[in-house]
Protein backbone atom coordinates (compact mmCIF):
# COMPACT_ATOMS: atom_id res chain seq x y z
CA UNK A 1 0.00 0.00 0.00
CA UNK A 2 0.99 2.88 -0.83
CA UNK A 3 2.73 5.40 2.19
CA UNK A 4 -0.57 7.90 1.86
CA UNK A 5 -2.78 5.45 1.93
CA UNK A 6 -5.56 4.28 -0.71
CA UNK A 7 -8.19 7.05 -0.31
CA UNK A 8 -9.23 8.08 -3.95
CA UNK A 9 -7.23 11.20 -5.06
CA UNK A 10 -8.35 13.83 -7.73
CA UNK A 11 -6.75 12.65 -10.54
CA UNK A 12 -3.86 15.04 -12.05
CA UNK A 13 -3.55 13.14 -15.66
CA UNK A 14 -6.23 13.54 -18.44
CA UNK A 15 -8.25 10.36 -19.67
CA UNK A 16 -8.12 9.59 -22.69
CA UNK A 17 -10.29 10.11 -25.48
CA UNK A 18 -10.79 7.77 -28.77
CA UNK A 19 -12.67 7.00 -31.54
CA UNK A 20 -13.92 3.47 -32.46
CA UNK A 21 -16.17 2.09 -34.28
CA UNK A 22 -18.53 4.95 -34.42
CA UNK A 23 -18.59 5.43 -30.42
CA UNK A 24 -16.56 7.02 -28.23
CA UNK A 25 -14.02 5.46 -25.54
CA UNK A 26 -13.01 7.02 -22.40
CA UNK A 27 -9.84 5.26 -20.93
CA UNK A 28 -8.78 6.42 -17.71
CA UNK A 29 -7.71 8.08 -15.53
CA UNK A 30 -7.45 5.40 -12.79
CA UNK A 31 -9.14 2.91 -14.46
CA UNK A 32 -12.21 4.36 -15.90
CA UNK A 33 -13.00 2.57 -19.04
CA UNK A 34 -16.01 3.80 -20.53
CA UNK A 35 -17.98 4.30 -23.53
CA UNK A 36 -20.36 6.61 -25.11
CA UNK A 37 -22.33 7.69 -28.04
CA UNK A 38 -20.87 10.63 -29.72
CA UNK A 39 -23.81 12.79 -28.33
CA UNK A 40 -23.02 11.31 -24.85
CA UNK A 41 -19.48 12.09 -25.86
CA UNK A 42 -19.80 15.50 -26.70
CA UNK A 43 -22.50 17.05 -23.70
CA UNK A 44 -19.98 15.24 -21.32
CA UNK A 45 -17.02 16.80 -23.23
CA UNK A 46 -19.01 20.16 -22.73
CA UNK A 47 -20.48 19.65 -19.06
CA UNK A 48 -16.15 18.96 -18.21
CA UNK A 49 -15.39 21.84 -20.04
CA UNK A 50 -17.83 24.08 -17.74
CA UNK A 51 -17.69 22.34 -14.56
CA UNK A 52 -13.17 22.85 -14.90
CA UNK A 53 -14.00 26.30 -15.91
CA UNK A 54 -15.90 26.45 -12.26
CA UNK A 55 -13.34 24.67 -10.80
CA UNK A 56 -10.57 27.09 -11.82
CA UNK A 57 -12.88 29.89 -9.92
CA UNK A 58 -13.29 28.24 -7.04
CA UNK A 59 -9.80 27.26 -6.11
CA UNK A 60 -8.22 30.78 -7.08
CA UNK A 61 -11.08 32.45 -4.83
CA UNK A 62 -9.81 29.79 -2.32
CA UNK A 63 -6.47 31.44 -2.84
CA UNK A 64 -7.45 34.93 -2.47
CA UNK B 1 -14.53 -39.99 -13.33
CA UNK B 2 -16.32 -36.75 -12.96
CA UNK B 3 -14.76 -35.17 -9.79
CA UNK B 4 -11.16 -35.91 -11.23
CA UNK B 5 -10.44 -32.59 -11.69
CA UNK B 6 -12.04 -30.90 -8.19
CA UNK B 7 -9.00 -29.56 -6.43
CA UNK B 8 -6.56 -31.53 -8.46
CA UNK B 9 -3.10 -29.90 -8.46
CA UNK B 10 -3.98 -27.52 -5.21
CA UNK B 11 -1.35 -26.71 -2.76
CA UNK B 12 -1.59 -27.64 0.73
CA UNK B 13 -4.67 -29.83 -0.19
CA UNK B 14 -4.92 -33.33 -1.69
CA UNK B 15 -8.03 -35.60 -2.06
CA UNK B 16 -7.17 -39.00 -0.83
CA UNK B 17 -8.49 -41.78 -3.78
CA UNK B 18 -10.91 -43.39 -0.98
CA UNK B 19 -12.18 -39.50 -0.67
CA UNK B 20 -12.01 -39.18 -3.99
CA UNK B 21 -13.96 -42.35 -4.77
CA UNK B 22 -16.80 -41.42 -2.06
CA UNK B 23 -17.97 -38.24 -3.28
CA UNK B 24 -17.60 -39.56 -6.94
CA UNK B 25 -20.62 -42.51 -5.28
CA UNK B 26 -22.28 -39.58 -3.95
CA UNK B 27 -23.27 -37.74 -7.09
CA UNK B 28 -26.97 -39.19 -8.02
CA UNK B 29 -27.15 -37.24 -11.59
CA UNK B 30 -25.00 -35.98 -14.19
CA UNK B 31 -26.82 -33.52 -16.67
CA UNK B 32 -26.13 -31.83 -19.87
CA UNK B 33 -27.33 -28.58 -19.73
CA UNK B 34 -27.45 -26.20 -22.71
CA UNK B 35 -25.23 -22.41 -22.99
CA UNK B 36 -27.41 -19.98 -21.16
CA UNK B 37 -29.59 -21.80 -19.14
CA UNK B 38 -30.42 -20.91 -15.09
CA UNK B 39 -29.39 -24.04 -13.19
CA UNK B 40 -30.05 -21.91 -9.40
CA UNK B 41 -32.07 -18.91 -8.37
CA UNK B 42 -31.56 -16.56 -5.40
CA UNK B 43 -33.37 -16.92 -2.63
CA UNK B 44 -34.24 -20.51 -3.70
CA UNK B 45 -33.55 -23.41 -1.35
CA UNK B 46 -30.42 -25.46 -2.23
CA UNK B 47 -30.80 -29.14 -1.09
CA UNK B 48 -27.66 -30.76 -3.33
CA UNK B 49 -23.91 -29.56 -4.58
CA UNK B 50 -23.12 -28.62 -8.35
CA UNK B 51 -19.50 -29.87 -9.57
CA UNK B 52 -19.00 -28.38 -12.80
CA UNK B 53 -17.74 -31.32 -14.82
CA UNK B 54 -17.47 -29.67 -18.71
CA UNK B 55 -18.00 -26.12 -19.52
CA UNK B 56 -18.24 -22.48 -18.06
CA UNK B 57 -20.69 -21.55 -15.61
CA UNK B 58 -21.45 -18.33 -13.85
CA UNK B 59 -22.83 -16.75 -10.58
CA UNK B 60 -24.46 -13.39 -11.23
CA UNK B 61 -26.77 -10.37 -9.52
CA UNK B 62 -29.92 -8.68 -10.97
CA UNK B 63 -29.83 -4.65 -10.74
CA UNK B 64 -33.56 -3.94 -10.66
CA UNK B 65 -34.17 -3.39 -14.03
CA UNK B 66 -32.84 -6.73 -14.48
CA UNK B 67 -29.53 -6.25 -15.97
CA UNK B 68 -26.94 -8.76 -14.46
CA UNK B 69 -23.67 -8.16 -12.84
CA UNK B 70 -21.31 -11.41 -13.20
CA UNK B 71 -19.84 -11.82 -9.75
CA UNK B 72 -17.99 -15.43 -10.86
CA UNK B 73 -16.76 -17.60 -13.22
CA UNK B 74 -16.77 -20.83 -12.89
CA UNK B 75 -14.00 -23.69 -14.71
CA UNK B 76 -14.69 -27.57 -14.54
CA UNK B 77 -13.21 -28.60 -11.32
CA UNK B 78 -15.32 -26.31 -9.31
CA UNK B 79 -18.37 -26.62 -7.10
CA UNK B 80 -20.49 -23.86 -8.37
CA UNK B 81 -22.61 -23.61 -5.20
CA UNK B 82 -20.62 -24.95 -2.48
CA UNK B 83 -21.50 -22.06 -0.25
CA UNK B 84 -25.11 -23.42 0.10
CA UNK B 85 -24.10 -26.87 1.40
CA UNK B 86 -24.24 -24.94 4.75
CA UNK B 87 -26.25 -21.53 3.50
CA UNK B 88 -29.10 -23.80 2.37
CA UNK B 89 -29.87 -20.84 -0.02
CA UNK B 90 -28.11 -18.51 -2.63
CA UNK B 91 -28.05 -14.92 -2.95
CA UNK B 92 -26.93 -14.79 -6.70
CA UNK B 93 -28.05 -16.82 -9.71
CA UNK B 94 -25.76 -19.62 -11.37
CA UNK B 95 -26.25 -20.35 -15.27
CA UNK B 96 -24.13 -21.78 -17.88
CA UNK B 97 -22.45 -19.82 -20.31
CA UNK B 98 -21.74 -22.53 -22.09
CA UNK B 99 -23.31 -25.95 -23.31
CA UNK B 100 -21.99 -27.53 -19.83
CA UNK B 101 -21.82 -30.87 -18.07
CA UNK B 102 -22.92 -30.84 -14.15
CA UNK B 103 -22.72 -33.45 -11.39
CA UNK B 104 -25.45 -33.08 -8.53
CA UNK B 105 -24.63 -34.09 -5.00
CA UNK B 106 -27.47 -34.02 -2.99
CA UNK B 107 -26.32 -32.37 0.07
CA UNK B 108 -27.20 -35.92 2.62
CA UNK B 109 -24.96 -37.34 0.33
CA UNK B 110 -22.30 -34.87 0.62
CA UNK B 111 -23.18 -35.39 4.41
CA UNK B 112 -22.79 -39.26 4.36
CA UNK B 113 -19.81 -38.21 3.01
CA UNK B 114 -17.86 -36.00 5.73
CA UNK B 115 -19.34 -38.20 8.53
CA UNK B 116 -17.34 -41.07 7.18
CA UNK B 117 -13.84 -39.00 6.02
CA UNK B 118 -14.07 -36.22 8.21
CA UNK B 119 -10.52 -34.77 6.41
CA UNK B 120 -12.98 -33.84 3.83
CA UNK B 121 -14.92 -31.02 5.83
CA UNK B 122 -11.30 -29.34 5.89
CA UNK B 123 -10.98 -30.00 1.84
CA UNK B 124 -14.73 -28.68 1.40
CA UNK B 125 -13.80 -25.66 3.12
CA UNK B 126 -10.59 -25.06 1.62
CA UNK B 127 -12.35 -24.98 -1.89
CA UNK B 128 -14.65 -22.11 -0.92
CA UNK B 129 -11.85 -20.26 0.72
CA UNK B 130 -10.52 -20.77 -2.65
CA UNK B 131 -13.71 -19.41 -4.08
CA UNK B 132 -13.45 -16.60 -1.98
CA UNK B 133 -9.58 -15.70 -3.18
CA UNK B 134 -10.96 -15.49 -6.66
CA UNK B 135 -13.68 -12.93 -5.55
CA UNK B 136 -10.92 -10.85 -3.83
CA UNK B 137 -8.93 -10.62 -6.94
CA UNK B 138 -12.31 -9.75 -9.30
CA UNK B 139 -12.77 -6.99 -7.18
CA UNK B 140 -9.66 -5.73 -7.27
CA UNK B 141 -9.63 -6.41 -11.15
CA UNK B 142 -12.32 -4.52 -11.55
CA UNK B 143 -11.48 -1.67 -8.99
CA UNK B 144 -7.92 -0.70 -9.65
CA UNK B 145 -7.23 -2.12 -13.44
CA UNK B 146 -7.90 -0.34 -16.62
CA UNK B 147 -9.33 -2.05 -19.62
CA UNK B 148 -6.98 -3.51 -20.72
CA UNK B 149 -5.48 -4.29 -17.28
CA UNK B 150 -8.96 -6.21 -16.58
CA UNK B 151 -9.10 -8.51 -19.47
CA UNK B 152 -4.92 -9.20 -18.84
CA UNK B 153 -6.19 -10.14 -15.47
CA UNK B 154 -8.66 -12.15 -16.41
CA UNK B 155 -7.32 -14.23 -19.27
CA UNK B 156 -3.98 -15.16 -16.79
CA UNK B 157 -6.26 -16.33 -14.28
CA UNK B 158 -8.40 -18.49 -16.58
CA UNK B 159 -5.35 -19.79 -18.16
CA UNK B 160 -3.85 -20.55 -14.39
CA UNK B 161 -7.33 -22.53 -13.56
CA UNK B 162 -7.70 -24.35 -16.51
CA UNK B 163 -4.27 -25.67 -15.76
CA UNK B 164 -5.32 -26.66 -12.75
CA UNK B 165 -7.94 -28.21 -14.27
CA UNK B 166 -5.57 -30.24 -16.89
CA UNK B 167 -7.17 -28.04 -19.68
CA UNK B 168 -4.36 -25.79 -20.48
CA UNK B 169 -0.98 -26.74 -21.41
CA UNK B 170 0.27 -22.81 -19.87
CA UNK B 171 0.24 -21.41 -23.02
CA UNK B 172 -2.87 -22.08 -24.83
CA UNK B 173 -6.87 -23.16 -23.88
CA UNK B 174 -10.25 -23.56 -25.20
CA UNK B 175 -12.74 -20.49 -24.16
CA UNK B 176 -16.05 -20.77 -25.82
CA UNK B 177 -17.06 -17.70 -24.53
CA UNK B 178 -18.17 -14.63 -26.93
CA UNK B 179 -16.42 -10.98 -27.18
CA UNK B 180 -19.80 -10.05 -24.88
CA UNK B 181 -19.32 -12.67 -22.55
CA UNK B 182 -15.41 -11.23 -21.79
CA UNK B 183 -17.31 -7.56 -22.00
CA UNK B 184 -19.84 -8.80 -19.24
CA UNK B 185 -17.60 -10.14 -17.16
CA UNK B 186 -14.55 -7.27 -17.22
CA UNK B 187 -17.64 -4.69 -17.33
CA UNK B 188 -16.51 -2.96 -20.59
CA UNK B 189 -19.02 -2.69 -23.78
CA UNK B 190 -18.17 -4.88 -26.80
CA UNK B 191 -16.61 -2.00 -28.94
CA UNK B 192 -14.09 -1.75 -26.02
CA UNK B 193 -13.64 -5.19 -25.43
CA UNK B 194 -12.78 -5.52 -29.24
CA UNK B 195 -10.27 -2.60 -29.22
CA UNK B 196 -8.27 -4.22 -25.82
CA UNK B 197 -7.96 -7.74 -27.42
CA UNK B 198 -6.94 -6.18 -30.76
CA UNK B 199 -4.17 -4.15 -28.75
CA UNK B 200 -3.43 -7.39 -26.48
CA UNK B 201 -2.64 -9.02 -30.17
CA UNK B 202 -0.68 -6.17 -31.54
CA UNK B 203 1.55 -5.50 -28.36
CA UNK B 204 2.16 -9.68 -29.06
CA UNK B 205 0.60 -10.53 -25.70
CA UNK B 206 -2.33 -12.75 -26.31
CA UNK B 207 -4.84 -13.87 -28.87
CA UNK B 208 -8.24 -14.77 -28.44
CA UNK B 209 -9.23 -16.07 -31.50
CA UNK B 210 -12.28 -18.89 -32.71
CA UNK B 211 -12.92 -20.15 -28.87
CA UNK B 212 -9.48 -20.73 -28.21
CA UNK B 213 -6.80 -18.14 -26.09
CA UNK B 214 -3.21 -18.11 -27.07
CA UNK B 215 -0.86 -16.26 -24.35
CA UNK B 216 1.62 -14.94 -26.52
CA UNK B 217 4.05 -13.84 -23.94
CA UNK B 218 2.79 -15.00 -20.56
CA UNK B 219 4.97 -12.98 -18.74
CA UNK B 220 4.44 -9.70 -20.53
CA UNK B 221 0.43 -10.41 -19.97
CA UNK B 222 0.62 -10.92 -16.30
CA UNK B 223 2.63 -7.89 -15.57
CA UNK B 224 0.04 -6.14 -17.64
CA UNK B 225 -2.72 -7.49 -15.65
CA UNK B 226 -0.91 -7.15 -12.37
CA UNK B 227 -1.44 -11.06 -12.35
CA UNK B 228 -0.23 -12.99 -9.65
CA UNK B 229 -1.05 -16.96 -9.03
CA UNK B 230 -0.44 -17.08 -5.56
CA UNK B 231 -4.06 -16.78 -4.75
CA UNK B 232 -5.54 -20.47 -6.77
CA UNK B 233 -3.27 -22.10 -4.65
CA UNK B 234 -1.73 -23.95 -7.97
CA UNK B 235 0.59 -26.81 -7.52
CA UNK B 236 2.54 -25.31 -10.21
CA UNK B 237 2.77 -22.57 -11.59
CA UNK B 238 1.29 -21.43 -15.05
CA UNK B 239 4.36 -20.19 -16.31
CA UNK B 240 6.46 -23.58 -15.23
CA UNK B 241 3.41 -25.81 -16.56
CA UNK B 242 4.09 -23.98 -20.07
CA UNK B 243 7.78 -24.57 -20.30
CA UNK B 244 7.75 -28.24 -19.84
Amino acid sequence: MKKEGSVPQPETEPGIATAEQGFVILDGPDGVAVTMTPEAASLTGHSLMSAARLAHEQASAGNR
Amino acid sequence: MFTQRFLKDKRGVNLAPSERAALENAISDVRQVPARTILLRAGQPVNASTLLVEGIMSRYIDDRNGLRQLVAVHVPGDFVDLHAFPLKVLEHDVATMTASTVAIIPHAALEDVLSEFPAMNRKLWFATLIDAAIHRAWLFRMGRLDAVGKVAHFLCETNARMVSAGLSDGRRFALDLTQADLAEICGLTTVHINRVLRQLRDEGLCVFRASVVELLDPERLSRRGQFDDGYLYNERAASAVSML
